[in-house]
Protein backbone atom coordinates (compact mmCIF):
# COMPACT_ATOMS: atom_id res chain seq x y z
CA UNK A 1 0.00 0.00 0.00
CA UNK A 2 1.26 3.46 -0.90
CA UNK A 3 1.36 5.65 2.20
CA UNK A 4 -0.78 8.47 0.81
CA UNK A 5 -3.06 10.36 3.19
CA UNK A 6 -6.17 8.86 1.56
CA UNK A 7 -4.91 5.27 1.69
CA UNK A 8 -3.65 5.58 5.25
CA UNK A 9 -6.96 6.91 6.55
CA UNK A 10 -9.21 4.53 4.64
CA UNK A 11 -7.15 1.49 5.57
CA UNK A 12 -7.05 2.52 9.23
CA UNK A 13 -10.83 2.93 9.27
CA UNK A 14 -11.10 -0.82 8.72
CA UNK A 15 -7.98 -1.69 10.74
CA UNK A 16 -6.35 -2.86 7.50
CA UNK A 17 -2.79 -2.83 6.23
CA UNK A 18 -0.49 -0.34 7.92
CA UNK A 19 1.59 2.11 5.89
CA UNK A 20 4.81 3.86 6.92
CA UNK A 21 3.05 5.79 9.66
CA UNK A 22 -0.31 6.18 11.40
CA UNK A 23 -2.72 8.64 9.76
CA UNK A 24 -3.64 11.94 11.40
CA UNK A 25 -7.30 12.80 11.12
CA UNK A 26 -9.95 15.18 12.40
CA UNK A 27 -13.53 13.95 12.65
CA UNK A 28 -14.31 17.32 14.30
CA UNK A 29 -13.09 20.86 13.68
CA UNK A 30 -9.38 21.74 13.86
CA UNK A 31 -10.02 25.36 13.03
CA UNK A 32 -8.24 27.81 15.31
CA UNK A 33 -7.68 31.55 14.99
CA UNK A 34 -4.11 31.08 13.76
CA UNK A 35 -5.29 28.72 11.02
CA UNK A 36 -7.98 31.18 9.90
CA UNK A 37 -5.36 33.94 9.79
CA UNK A 38 -2.89 31.74 7.92
CA UNK A 39 -5.28 30.86 5.10
CA UNK A 40 -7.21 34.11 4.99
CA UNK A 41 -10.61 32.49 5.49
CA UNK A 42 -12.48 33.03 8.71
CA UNK A 43 -15.72 32.35 10.58
CA UNK A 44 -18.55 33.05 9.98
CA UNK A 45 -17.92 32.97 6.18
CA UNK A 46 -16.55 29.44 6.49
CA UNK A 47 -19.93 28.26 7.84
CA UNK A 48 -21.96 30.00 5.14
CA UNK A 49 -20.07 29.99 1.85
CA UNK A 50 -19.04 26.68 0.23
CA UNK A 51 -15.83 28.02 -1.28
CA UNK A 52 -14.69 29.53 2.03
CA UNK A 53 -15.74 26.35 3.84
CA UNK A 54 -13.70 24.18 1.47
CA UNK A 55 -10.65 26.47 1.61
CA UNK A 56 -10.54 26.40 5.39
CA UNK A 57 -10.85 22.60 5.34
CA UNK A 58 -7.98 22.37 2.84
CA UNK A 59 -5.82 24.46 5.18
CA UNK A 60 -6.04 21.59 7.66
CA UNK A 61 -4.20 19.43 5.16
CA UNK A 62 -1.96 21.98 3.45
CA UNK A 63 -0.92 24.07 6.46
CA UNK A 64 -1.23 21.70 9.41
CA UNK A 65 -0.47 18.46 7.56
CA UNK A 66 -3.51 16.36 8.51
CA UNK A 67 -4.46 13.43 6.26
CA UNK A 68 -8.13 14.44 6.27
CA UNK A 69 -10.13 17.48 5.21
CA UNK A 70 -13.34 18.13 7.15
CA UNK A 71 -15.45 21.15 6.14
CA UNK A 72 -18.17 21.23 8.79
CA UNK A 73 -17.12 23.31 11.79
CA UNK A 74 -20.40 23.69 13.64
CA UNK A 75 -22.95 21.28 15.05
CA UNK A 76 -25.83 23.45 13.88
CA UNK A 77 -26.24 22.79 10.16
CA UNK A 78 -29.26 20.50 10.57
CA UNK A 79 -30.64 22.55 13.47
CA UNK A 80 -30.71 25.65 11.24
CA UNK A 81 -32.49 23.70 8.49
CA UNK A 82 -35.07 22.45 11.02
CA UNK A 83 -36.00 25.86 12.36
CA UNK A 84 -33.42 26.84 14.99
CA UNK A 85 -32.20 30.41 14.86
CA UNK A 86 -28.46 30.02 14.66
CA UNK A 87 -25.99 32.74 15.53
CA UNK A 88 -23.07 31.82 13.28
CA UNK A 89 -20.53 33.56 15.51
CA UNK A 90 -17.30 35.13 14.32
CA UNK A 91 -13.55 34.57 14.29
CA UNK A 92 -13.51 34.29 18.09
CA UNK A 93 -16.81 32.55 18.71
CA UNK A 94 -18.33 29.23 17.64
CA UNK A 95 -21.95 29.22 16.39
CA UNK A 96 -24.81 28.61 18.78
CA UNK A 97 -28.57 28.03 18.57
CA UNK A 98 -30.82 30.65 20.10
CA UNK A 99 -34.07 28.72 20.47
CA UNK A 100 -35.61 25.27 20.75
CA UNK A 101 -38.37 25.04 18.14
CA UNK A 102 -39.91 21.81 19.50
CA UNK A 103 -39.67 22.42 23.23
CA UNK A 104 -43.24 21.13 23.53
CA UNK A 105 -42.32 17.85 21.75
CA UNK A 106 -44.84 18.58 19.01
CA UNK A 107 -44.36 16.87 15.63
CA UNK A 108 -41.20 17.95 13.87
CA UNK A 109 -41.85 19.49 10.46
CA UNK A 110 -39.09 18.21 8.24
CA UNK A 111 -38.91 20.46 5.19
CA UNK A 112 -39.30 18.69 1.87
CA UNK A 113 -36.33 20.55 0.51
CA UNK A 114 -34.22 19.69 3.58
CA UNK A 115 -31.02 19.09 1.62
CA UNK A 116 -31.49 22.32 -0.32
CA UNK A 117 -31.65 24.46 2.81
CA UNK A 118 -28.68 26.87 2.86
CA UNK A 119 -27.01 25.34 5.94
CA UNK A 120 -27.20 21.84 4.40
CA UNK A 121 -26.43 22.83 0.80
CA UNK A 122 -23.25 24.65 1.85
CA UNK A 123 -21.74 21.46 3.30
CA UNK A 124 -22.67 19.36 0.28
CA UNK A 125 -21.17 21.91 -2.10
CA UNK A 126 -18.00 22.24 -0.02
CA UNK A 127 -17.57 18.45 -0.09
CA UNK A 128 -17.87 18.49 -3.90
CA UNK A 129 -15.29 21.26 -4.15
CA UNK A 130 -12.93 19.26 -1.94
CA UNK A 131 -13.54 16.18 -4.10
CA UNK A 132 -12.45 18.08 -7.19
CA UNK A 133 -9.32 19.35 -5.43
CA UNK A 134 -8.04 16.42 -3.40
CA UNK A 135 -10.28 13.44 -4.23
CA UNK A 136 -8.40 10.15 -3.97
CA UNK A 137 -5.44 11.92 -2.39
CA UNK A 138 -6.68 13.14 0.97
CA UNK A 139 -9.56 11.54 2.90
CA UNK A 140 -12.64 13.78 2.71
CA UNK A 141 -14.65 13.71 5.92
CA UNK A 142 -18.32 14.67 6.17
CA UNK A 143 -20.28 15.16 9.37
CA UNK A 144 -23.90 14.74 10.46
CA UNK A 145 -25.68 14.99 13.79
CA UNK A 146 -27.42 11.91 15.10
CA UNK A 147 -31.01 11.98 16.42
CA UNK A 148 -29.89 12.33 20.05
CA UNK A 149 -27.97 15.55 19.44
CA UNK A 150 -30.72 16.82 17.14
CA UNK A 151 -33.20 16.21 19.97
CA UNK A 152 -31.06 18.46 22.22
CA UNK A 153 -31.26 21.16 19.56
CA UNK A 154 -34.98 20.73 18.91
CA UNK A 155 -36.21 20.48 22.52
CA UNK A 156 -33.35 21.82 24.68
CA UNK A 157 -30.81 19.55 26.35
CA UNK A 158 -32.14 19.90 29.87
CA UNK A 159 -35.74 19.47 28.75
CA UNK A 160 -34.89 16.35 26.72
CA UNK A 161 -32.96 14.77 29.59
CA UNK A 162 -35.75 15.60 32.03
CA UNK A 163 -38.24 13.68 29.88
CA UNK A 164 -35.91 10.67 30.05
CA UNK A 165 -35.75 11.03 33.82
CA UNK A 166 -39.54 11.21 33.97
CA UNK A 167 -39.76 7.97 31.99
CA UNK A 168 -41.60 9.59 29.05
CA UNK A 169 -40.46 6.78 26.78
CA UNK A 170 -42.98 7.29 24.03
CA UNK A 171 -42.30 11.02 23.79
CA UNK A 172 -38.53 10.52 23.71
CA UNK A 173 -38.68 7.68 21.20
CA UNK A 174 -41.03 9.58 18.97
CA UNK A 175 -38.67 12.57 18.86
CA UNK A 176 -35.68 10.33 18.08
CA UNK A 177 -37.56 8.38 15.40
CA UNK A 178 -38.71 11.57 13.68
CA UNK A 179 -35.17 12.91 13.54
CA UNK A 180 -33.29 9.76 12.49
CA UNK A 181 -34.29 10.14 8.80
CA UNK A 182 -32.62 13.59 8.79
CA UNK A 183 -29.34 11.95 9.84
CA UNK A 184 -29.64 9.23 7.21
CA UNK A 185 -30.58 11.61 4.38
CA UNK A 186 -27.76 14.07 5.14
CA UNK A 187 -25.13 11.31 5.48
CA UNK A 188 -26.13 9.71 2.18
CA UNK A 189 -26.12 13.08 0.43
CA UNK A 190 -22.64 13.79 1.82
CA UNK A 191 -21.28 10.54 0.38
CA UNK A 192 -22.87 11.37 -2.97
CA UNK A 193 -21.39 14.86 -2.84
CA UNK A 194 -17.88 13.56 -2.29
CA UNK A 195 -17.27 12.42 1.30
CA UNK A 196 -15.10 9.33 1.79
CA UNK A 197 -16.27 8.85 5.35
CA UNK A 198 -18.93 10.53 7.45
CA UNK A 199 -18.76 11.35 11.16
CA UNK A 200 -21.99 10.82 13.05
CA UNK A 201 -21.97 12.94 16.20
CA UNK A 202 -24.50 11.92 18.81
CA UNK A 203 -23.79 13.23 22.29
CA UNK A 204 -25.08 10.36 24.41
CA UNK A 205 -22.15 10.96 26.73
CA UNK A 206 -21.34 9.44 30.09
CA UNK A 207 -21.31 12.97 31.53
CA UNK A 208 -25.05 13.17 30.94
CA UNK A 209 -26.69 9.76 30.58
CA UNK A 210 -26.14 6.17 31.68
CA UNK A 211 -25.09 3.25 29.46
CA UNK A 212 -28.53 1.76 30.01
CA UNK A 213 -30.20 4.91 28.66
CA UNK A 214 -28.03 4.52 25.56
CA UNK A 215 -28.88 0.87 25.29
CA UNK A 216 -32.58 1.40 25.72
CA UNK A 217 -33.22 4.50 23.63
CA UNK A 218 -30.42 4.98 21.14
CA UNK A 219 -28.67 1.70 20.39
CA UNK A 220 -31.62 0.24 18.42
CA UNK A 221 -31.87 3.45 16.39
CA UNK A 222 -28.10 3.58 15.80
CA UNK A 223 -28.27 0.02 14.49
CA UNK A 224 -31.00 1.02 12.04
CA UNK A 225 -29.12 4.15 10.94
CA UNK A 226 -25.84 2.31 10.37
CA UNK A 227 -27.61 -0.35 8.34
CA UNK A 228 -29.23 2.31 6.15
CA UNK A 229 -26.01 4.17 5.32
CA UNK A 230 -23.67 2.23 3.05
CA UNK A 231 -20.44 4.23 3.45
CA UNK A 232 -17.99 4.15 6.37
CA UNK A 233 -19.10 5.92 9.55
CA UNK A 234 -17.20 7.31 12.53
CA UNK A 235 -19.23 7.72 15.70
CA UNK A 236 -18.35 10.81 17.74
CA UNK A 237 -19.46 10.98 21.37
CA UNK A 238 -17.39 13.20 23.63
CA UNK A 239 -16.94 12.95 27.37
CA UNK A 240 -16.14 9.88 29.42
CA UNK A 241 -17.69 6.92 27.62
CA UNK A 242 -15.49 4.14 29.00
CA UNK A 243 -18.60 2.44 30.37
CA UNK A 244 -20.25 2.03 26.94
CA UNK A 245 -17.48 1.21 24.46
CA UNK A 246 -18.86 -2.25 23.77
CA UNK A 247 -22.30 -0.80 23.08
CA UNK A 248 -20.81 1.59 20.51
CA UNK A 249 -18.97 -1.31 18.87
CA UNK A 250 -22.25 -3.21 18.70
CA UNK A 251 -24.07 -0.31 16.98
CA UNK A 252 -22.47 -0.94 13.59
CA UNK A 253 -20.08 2.00 13.26
CA UNK A 254 -16.69 1.46 11.61
CA UNK A 255 -14.83 3.74 14.00
CA UNK A 256 -15.28 5.61 17.27
CA UNK A 257 -13.83 9.08 17.91
CA UNK A 258 -13.05 9.32 21.61
CA UNK A 259 -11.65 11.58 24.33
CA UNK A 260 -8.44 11.48 26.36
CA UNK A 261 -10.34 10.67 29.55
CA UNK A 262 -10.94 7.22 28.05
CA UNK A 263 -7.55 5.52 28.23
CA UNK A 264 -6.33 4.56 24.74
CA UNK A 265 -4.75 1.27 25.81
CA UNK A 266 -7.87 0.18 27.59
CA UNK A 267 -10.10 1.19 24.65
CA UNK A 268 -7.94 -0.65 22.09
CA UNK A 269 -7.85 -3.74 24.25
CA UNK A 270 -11.58 -3.82 24.82
CA UNK A 271 -13.01 -2.93 21.40
CA UNK A 272 -10.09 -2.33 19.01
CA UNK A 273 -10.71 -5.58 17.13
CA UNK A 274 -14.31 -4.62 16.36
CA UNK A 275 -14.25 -0.86 15.84
CA UNK A 276 -11.37 1.40 14.77
CA UNK A 277 -10.41 4.09 17.24
CA UNK A 278 -9.81 7.74 16.40
CA UNK A 279 -8.42 10.33 18.79
CA UNK A 280 -7.67 11.14 21.54
CA UNK A 281 -5.36 14.10 22.31
CA UNK A 282 -6.74 16.11 25.22
CA UNK A 283 -8.12 19.53 24.22
CA UNK A 284 -8.43 21.78 27.30
CA UNK A 285 -5.23 20.91 29.15
CA UNK A 286 -2.89 19.77 26.37
CA UNK A 287 -3.77 21.14 22.93
CA UNK A 288 -5.01 24.45 24.28
CA UNK A 289 -2.90 25.08 27.38
CA UNK A 290 -0.01 22.65 26.90
CA UNK A 291 3.24 22.75 24.93
CA UNK A 292 4.06 20.97 21.65
CA UNK A 293 6.06 18.49 23.77
CA UNK A 294 2.96 17.67 25.84
CA UNK A 295 0.98 17.11 22.65
CA UNK A 296 3.74 14.99 21.15
CA UNK A 297 3.85 12.76 24.24
CA UNK A 298 0.09 12.17 24.19
CA UNK A 299 0.14 11.45 20.46
CA UNK A 300 2.94 8.90 20.88
CA UNK A 301 1.03 7.30 23.73
CA UNK A 302 -2.04 6.93 21.51
CA UNK A 303 0.02 5.56 18.62
CA UNK A 304 1.77 3.05 20.83
CA UNK A 305 -1.56 2.05 22.36
CA UNK A 306 -2.78 1.12 18.87
CA UNK A 307 -5.22 3.97 18.17
CA UNK A 308 -5.89 3.71 14.43
CA UNK A 309 -6.16 7.40 13.49
CA UNK A 310 -4.52 10.08 15.63
CA UNK A 311 -6.15 13.48 16.22
CA UNK A 312 -7.71 15.87 18.75
CA UNK A 313 -10.43 14.40 20.97
CA UNK A 314 -13.12 16.89 19.88
CA UNK A 315 -13.52 20.26 18.14
CA UNK A 316 -10.52 22.28 19.31
CA UNK A 317 -10.73 25.60 21.17
CA UNK A 318 -10.33 28.52 18.78
CA UNK A 319 -7.33 29.82 20.74
CA UNK A 320 -5.37 26.56 20.28
CA UNK A 321 -1.79 27.32 19.13
CA UNK A 322 -1.13 26.06 15.61
CA UNK A 323 2.23 24.62 16.65
CA UNK A 324 0.41 22.32 19.08
CA UNK A 325 -1.71 20.94 16.24
CA UNK A 326 1.40 20.42 14.15
CA UNK A 327 2.96 18.45 17.01
CA UNK A 328 0.37 15.70 16.39
CA UNK A 329 1.55 15.44 12.79
CA UNK A 330 5.21 15.37 13.94
CA UNK A 331 4.49 12.49 16.29
CA UNK A 332 2.77 10.49 13.53
CA UNK A 333 5.59 11.10 11.04
CA UNK A 334 7.88 9.09 13.29
CA UNK A 335 5.91 6.01 12.32
CA UNK A 336 4.61 3.16 14.42
CA UNK B 1 -36.43 9.86 61.81
CA UNK B 2 -40.20 9.55 61.59
CA UNK B 3 -41.84 7.50 58.90
CA UNK B 4 -43.24 10.53 57.10
CA UNK B 5 -39.84 12.23 57.04
CA UNK B 6 -38.21 9.10 55.65
CA UNK B 7 -40.88 8.95 53.02
CA UNK B 8 -40.09 12.55 51.92
CA UNK B 9 -36.38 11.82 51.84
CA UNK B 10 -36.91 8.73 49.70
CA UNK B 11 -39.31 10.58 47.41
CA UNK B 12 -36.63 13.15 46.55
CA UNK B 13 -33.89 10.57 46.11
CA UNK B 14 -36.09 8.43 43.89
CA UNK B 15 -37.73 11.35 42.09
CA UNK B 16 -41.32 10.62 43.11
CA UNK B 17 -42.48 14.02 41.95
CA UNK B 18 -46.20 13.33 41.94
CA UNK B 19 -46.28 12.13 45.57
CA UNK B 20 -44.01 14.65 47.27
CA UNK B 21 -46.54 17.43 47.80
CA UNK B 22 -48.98 15.19 49.61
CA UNK B 23 -46.25 13.72 51.77
CA UNK B 24 -44.92 17.11 52.78
CA UNK B 25 -48.46 18.15 53.75
CA UNK B 26 -48.82 14.93 55.75
CA UNK B 27 -45.63 15.68 57.63
CA UNK B 28 -46.82 19.22 58.39
CA UNK B 29 -50.15 17.95 59.66
CA UNK B 30 -48.28 15.59 61.96
CA UNK B 31 -46.80 18.71 63.49
CA UNK B 32 -43.29 18.49 62.05
CA UNK B 33 -41.87 21.96 61.61
CA UNK B 34 -41.19 23.23 58.10
CA UNK B 35 -37.52 23.99 58.73
CA UNK B 36 -36.99 20.44 59.99
CA UNK B 37 -38.54 19.00 56.85
CA UNK B 38 -36.10 21.08 54.83
CA UNK B 39 -33.00 20.39 56.92
CA UNK B 40 -33.55 16.76 57.73
CA UNK B 41 -35.42 15.45 54.70
CA UNK B 42 -34.94 17.67 51.64
CA UNK B 43 -31.32 18.72 52.20
CA UNK B 44 -30.27 15.26 53.33
CA UNK B 45 -31.95 13.81 50.26
CA UNK B 46 -30.18 16.18 47.87
CA UNK B 47 -26.85 15.35 49.51
CA UNK B 48 -27.55 11.70 48.78
CA UNK B 49 -28.55 12.57 45.19
CA UNK B 50 -25.22 14.39 44.80
CA UNK B 51 -23.31 11.39 46.11
CA UNK B 52 -25.11 9.00 43.78
CA UNK B 53 -24.39 11.30 40.84
CA UNK B 54 -20.70 11.53 41.75
CA UNK B 55 -20.54 7.73 41.98
CA UNK B 56 -22.28 7.28 38.60
CA UNK B 57 -25.16 5.47 40.21
CA UNK B 58 -27.50 8.04 38.71
CA UNK B 59 -27.09 10.44 35.76
CA UNK B 60 -28.42 13.84 34.75
CA UNK B 61 -31.98 12.69 33.88
CA UNK B 62 -32.53 11.20 37.35
CA UNK B 63 -30.87 14.18 39.02
CA UNK B 64 -33.17 16.59 37.19
CA UNK B 65 -36.23 14.69 38.40
CA UNK B 66 -34.93 14.63 42.00
CA UNK B 67 -34.31 18.37 41.86
CA UNK B 68 -37.79 18.93 40.47
CA UNK B 69 -39.24 16.81 43.28
CA UNK B 70 -37.25 18.72 45.89
CA UNK B 71 -38.49 22.03 44.49
CA UNK B 72 -42.11 20.93 44.62
CA UNK B 73 -41.66 20.08 48.27
CA UNK B 74 -39.88 23.35 48.95
CA UNK B 75 -42.64 25.39 47.29
CA UNK B 76 -45.11 24.15 49.92
CA UNK B 77 -42.77 24.98 52.78
CA UNK B 78 -41.61 28.40 51.61
CA UNK B 79 -44.80 30.34 52.48
CA UNK B 80 -44.77 28.81 55.96
CA UNK B 81 -41.15 29.78 56.53
CA UNK B 82 -41.72 33.34 55.37
CA UNK B 83 -43.43 34.29 58.61
CA UNK B 84 -40.69 32.68 60.70
CA UNK B 85 -37.70 34.63 59.38
CA UNK B 86 -35.86 32.17 57.18
CA UNK B 87 -32.24 31.42 57.79
CA UNK B 88 -30.51 31.13 54.50
CA UNK B 89 -27.10 29.50 54.36
CA UNK B 90 -25.92 32.44 52.30
CA UNK B 91 -26.52 34.27 49.05
CA UNK B 92 -24.87 32.99 45.90
CA UNK B 93 -24.77 34.71 42.54
CA UNK B 94 -24.39 32.18 39.72
CA UNK B 95 -23.76 32.67 36.04
CA UNK B 96 -22.24 31.24 32.89
CA UNK B 97 -19.58 33.51 31.41
CA UNK B 98 -19.63 35.47 28.19
CA UNK B 99 -19.88 33.56 24.95
CA UNK B 100 -21.13 30.48 26.72
CA UNK B 101 -24.74 29.44 26.32
CA UNK B 102 -24.31 26.07 27.92
CA UNK B 103 -26.10 26.07 31.19
CA UNK B 104 -27.16 22.58 32.17
CA UNK B 105 -24.23 22.13 34.55
CA UNK B 106 -24.81 25.51 36.11
CA UNK B 107 -28.51 24.73 36.50
CA UNK B 108 -27.74 21.45 38.27
CA UNK B 109 -25.39 23.23 40.65
CA UNK B 110 -28.08 25.83 41.37
CA UNK B 111 -30.65 23.13 42.09
CA UNK B 112 -28.24 21.43 44.50
CA UNK B 113 -27.33 24.70 46.20
CA UNK B 114 -30.99 25.57 46.68
CA UNK B 115 -31.56 22.08 47.96
CA UNK B 116 -28.79 22.76 50.46
CA UNK B 117 -30.51 25.88 51.74
CA UNK B 118 -28.65 28.62 49.89
CA UNK B 119 -30.43 31.54 48.32
CA UNK B 120 -29.30 31.56 44.69
CA UNK B 121 -29.61 34.38 42.19
CA UNK B 122 -29.26 33.01 38.66
CA UNK B 123 -27.65 35.44 36.22
CA UNK B 124 -28.29 33.10 33.30
CA UNK B 125 -25.94 32.59 30.39
CA UNK B 126 -23.56 34.66 28.30
CA UNK B 127 -22.76 37.13 31.08
CA UNK B 128 -20.31 39.89 30.24
CA UNK B 129 -17.78 41.05 32.83
CA UNK B 130 -19.58 44.39 33.37
CA UNK B 131 -22.94 42.70 33.88
CA UNK B 132 -21.47 40.38 36.51
CA UNK B 133 -19.76 43.25 38.34
CA UNK B 134 -22.93 45.33 38.29
CA UNK B 135 -24.90 42.48 39.84
CA UNK B 136 -22.25 41.86 42.49
CA UNK B 137 -22.45 45.53 43.50
CA UNK B 138 -26.22 45.40 43.58
CA UNK B 139 -26.76 42.08 45.38
CA UNK B 140 -23.56 41.80 47.44
CA UNK B 141 -23.61 38.00 47.51
CA UNK B 142 -21.42 35.90 49.81
CA UNK B 143 -20.29 33.81 46.86
CA UNK B 144 -20.00 34.34 43.12
CA UNK B 145 -20.18 31.10 41.13
CA UNK B 146 -18.90 31.13 37.54
CA UNK B 147 -19.40 28.35 35.03
CA UNK B 148 -17.94 27.65 31.58
CA UNK B 149 -18.46 24.54 29.51
CA UNK B 150 -16.31 25.54 26.59
CA UNK B 151 -12.57 25.84 26.48
CA UNK B 152 -13.07 28.94 24.39
CA UNK B 153 -14.82 30.77 27.21
CA UNK B 154 -12.73 29.66 30.20
CA UNK B 155 -10.50 32.77 30.13
CA UNK B 156 -13.57 34.96 30.74
CA UNK B 157 -13.62 33.70 34.33
CA UNK B 158 -10.20 35.20 34.96
CA UNK B 159 -11.37 38.50 33.52
CA UNK B 160 -14.26 38.65 36.00
CA UNK B 161 -11.88 38.08 38.91
CA UNK B 162 -9.54 40.79 37.63
CA UNK B 163 -12.46 43.20 37.32
CA UNK B 164 -13.55 42.43 40.90
CA UNK B 165 -10.05 43.40 42.07
CA UNK B 166 -10.07 46.62 40.03
CA UNK B 167 -13.36 47.65 41.58
CA UNK B 168 -12.19 46.81 45.09
CA UNK B 169 -14.85 44.12 45.41
CA UNK B 170 -12.62 41.06 45.55
CA UNK B 171 -12.07 40.94 49.33
CA UNK B 172 -15.76 40.98 50.15
CA UNK B 173 -16.68 37.96 48.08
CA UNK B 174 -15.70 34.35 47.50
CA UNK B 175 -15.42 33.14 43.92
CA UNK B 176 -16.03 29.53 42.96
CA UNK B 177 -15.62 28.16 39.44
CA UNK B 178 -16.60 25.02 37.59
CA UNK B 179 -17.50 23.47 34.25
CA UNK B 180 -16.25 20.60 32.13
CA UNK B 181 -12.92 22.07 30.89
CA UNK B 182 -12.07 23.73 34.22
CA UNK B 183 -9.79 22.05 36.75
CA UNK B 184 -8.24 22.87 40.09
CA UNK B 185 -5.00 24.21 38.66
CA UNK B 186 -6.87 26.53 36.29
CA UNK B 187 -8.97 27.77 39.22
CA UNK B 188 -5.81 28.52 41.18
CA UNK B 189 -4.18 30.19 38.20
CA UNK B 190 -6.98 32.71 37.78
CA UNK B 191 -7.19 33.31 41.53
CA UNK B 192 -10.54 31.72 42.36
CA UNK B 193 -11.27 30.68 45.95
CA UNK B 194 -12.41 27.24 45.02
CA UNK B 195 -13.29 24.69 42.37
CA UNK B 196 -15.89 21.95 42.38
CA UNK B 197 -15.72 19.10 39.92
CA UNK B 198 -19.43 18.32 40.16
CA UNK B 199 -22.63 19.65 41.72
CA UNK B 200 -22.03 17.75 44.92
CA UNK B 201 -18.54 19.18 45.36
CA UNK B 202 -19.90 22.63 44.57
CA UNK B 203 -22.28 22.37 47.52
CA UNK B 204 -19.52 21.26 49.90
CA UNK B 205 -17.33 24.05 48.59
CA UNK B 206 -20.07 26.66 49.08
CA UNK B 207 -20.61 25.45 52.64
CA UNK B 208 -16.93 25.76 53.44
CA UNK B 209 -16.65 29.17 51.76
CA UNK B 210 -19.37 30.63 53.96
CA UNK B 211 -17.63 29.17 56.97
CA UNK B 212 -19.92 26.23 57.58
CA UNK B 213 -18.92 22.59 57.86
Amino acid sequence: MKSTPYNLVMSALFAGRKGDRPPVGNPTSIVCQELMDACGVSFPQAHLDPQAMAELALAGHEIVGFDTVMPEYSVHQEAAALGCQVDWGDRDRMPDSKNFPYEDFSDVQIPEDLLERPSMRVVLEALSILRRHVGGKVAIVGKVMGPWTLSYHMTGTQNFLLQIGLGEKEKVNRMLRQLAPVTVAFARAQFQAGADVVVLADHATGNLISPSHYQEYLLPIHKEITSQIEGPLILHVCGDCADRLELFAEAGFDAYHFEWQVDARMAVKRVGDRISLVGNINNPQVLYQGTPEDVYRQARYAIEAGVHIIGPECAIPLATPLENLKAIVEAAREGY
Amino acid sequence: MSESMERILAAVVEGKHSEIEQWVRDALSEGIEAHRIIDEALITAMDEVGRRFADHRIYVPEMLVSAMTMKKGLEILKPILKGQGTRSQGVILMGTVKGDLHDIGKNLVIMMLEGAGFQVVDLGVDMGVEQVIQKVEEIRPHILGLSALLTTTMPEMGKVIEALKDKGLRDGIKVMVGGAPVDRSFAEKIGADGYGKDASEAVQLARSLVGGE
